[in-house]
């Protein structure tokens, strides 16, 4: 394996593991929330954190180059002041990765949580569980498996993200992900090139999605 | 409502069919102001239509190789049409260069430490520089050959930020997303006041900056894109070209392709 392809390969696997995170951090509070009260503006909230599902990338994209470009509604300020722009940067794909990734852990783990037997919490309480060790020991357990598929999912769909990070990483030699290298590749005309970069995403999608369906058909038992 | 909406598709259809002689030219994006208005003035005086799609030229003679419906290829450099016609999807005997250019470096207006010329690129103020893909978009092949006789290729290697066209090298520096950039006169020019010219790049310093244009082969309206073709090349298109800033194809290209 060359040396660039490896570079790649880690690059992509790092931005998708971290954008992951990024969107673990968002979807877990929120779904932890969402699935037990209601409020004002709820729907607003929940809208927001599932459009990304449908929306174009090229949109997610747009709205982050107008939001944080050297000439965005905020970055023009962190340009002028930081001389700070998020584009060419892996943050910004990172940023690309953990929105529409975003859905795919939110909707399933919000699930999971609604679906926790209330008694049990009731027990923990009533056992002196204070509400921090309520979640770690009680709650997300019993929300585990949701949780798992949906970081699964999300991490797949961070891995495979394009349009939003062609507009945002743009392309730069060693500092491509392996759908941007694909692209890349065929715009040179060099099919054959791309031919690893595909094997390798149609390896890891595939390995991804056997294990979801088999911890979504183990759910079912 | 349902059998309306099937007729007024049906209607789309037949009159789409029947504007058949309608031209699909691939223009390398460099092109694409100066190539839209000369083509609605051609339309104007023979009634005849041209569409186009606009790309770098690689990925345009990708797309040509693959077997997209193309009538009439006109790409930044001669590689592409090369490489066509050497795979046999061109014709060759068809070639003629339809206009020239010249490479500038350019940063945006508000730069403020803006370098002033190709080897004060490697100086640390300097973080990014747009140039096109280089093995795909023209602008970006002289790009890096200027870099390379200007002795710097290796040291601002890292630096490189690659557009899939020149137009968005010029839109990131436009956008001041990058220090600088190597792009066209032409486009340059179209960009106006939103970016500055530092330096054009000497001639000697890169390949002739020439347009190639060429028959698809596998076209079935041969005629039709070999009159506008000649509309190109004719006075009225060459005047058209110069508007826009494009330099005439030099004499040597223009005997060669005869």
């Amino acid at each position: 394996m060359s040396s660039e392809l490896w570079q790649t390969i880690c690059l992509s696997l790092g931005i998708a593991f971290i954008a992951t995170l990024t969107a673990l951090a968002i979807a877990l509070p929120l779904a932890h929330f969402n699935a037990r009260s209601r409020y004002w503006g709820k729907s607003v909230i929940e809208g927001l954190l599932v459009v990304p599902m449908v929306l174009p990338p090229t949109v997610v994209g747009y709205l982050i180059i107008v939001a944080l470009g050297a000439r965005g509604w905020v970055g023009q300020y962190l340009h002028k002041w930081f001389d700070y722009s998020i584009l060419f940067r892996p943050e910004g794909a990172v940023i690309a990765g953990a929105i529409v990734a975003l859905p795919l852990l939110y909707l399933p783990t919000r699930a999971a949580f609604a679906a926790v037997d209330r008694d049990m919490e009731d027990m923990a309480r009533v056992l002196g569980a204070n509400r921090l060790q309520l979640f770690w020991h009680v709650t997300l357990p019993m929300a585990m498996r949701g949780l798992t598929s949906g970081l699964m999912l999300a991490f797949a769909r961070a891995l495979g993200e394009f349009g939003a990070t062609v507009m945002v990483f743009g392309i730069r030699e060693n500092h491509m992900t392996l759908p941007v290298s694909i692209y890349v590749d065929y715009e040179q005309g060099d099919m054959q090139q791309a031919a690893p970069a595909v094997g390798i995403l149609c390896v890891l999608s595939l390995t991804i999605t056997l294990l979801y369906n088999r911890s979504a058909l183990s759910r079912q038992e | 409502m349902m059998k309306r909406a099937i007729s007024f598709l049906l209607a789309c259809l037949i009159t789409s069919a029947a504007c058949a002689e309608t031209i699909t030219v691939a223009v390398a994006i460099s092109l694409k102001d100066a190539l839209s208005k000369l083509a609605a003035q051609y339309q104007a005086a023979t009634g005849e239509r041209v569409e186009f799609t606009f790309g770098s030229s690689g990925q345009l003679a990708t797309q040509i190789a693959n077997g997209a419906p193309i009538d009439l290829f006109i790409s930044a450099a001669s590689k592409q049409v090369d490489d066509l016609a050497k795979a046999g999807v061109i014709d060759d005997k068809t070639r003629r260069v339809i206009a020239g250019n010249a490479l500038v470096l350019i940063v945006p207006p508000d730069s403020k430490s803006p370098s002033e010329s190709v080897k004060a690129l490697v100086r640390g103020e300097v973080t990014r520089i747009a140039v096109g893909e280089p093995r795909s978009v023209p602008a970006g092949q002289y790009a890096v050959q200027a870099l390379k006789a200007a002795g710097v290729a290796d040291a601002v290697k890292e630096k490189l930020v690659l557009g899939t066209n020149v137009r968005q090298v010029l839109d990131y520096v436009q956008r001041g997303e990058v220090s600088a950039g190597l792009v066209y006169a032409t486009d340059a020019r179209i960009a106006g006041e939103k970016v500055r010219v530092v330096c054009t790049i000497e001639e000697k310093d890169h390949e002739p900056i020439i347009y190639p244009a060429a028959l698809v082969k596998a076209s079935k309206r041969q005629a039709a894109a070999t009159r506008f073709l000649d509309f190109l090349v004719s006075e009225k298109g060459q005047a058209g070209l110069k508007e826009f800033g494009f330099t005439p194809p030099p004499v040597q290209s223009n005997q060669q392709a005869k």
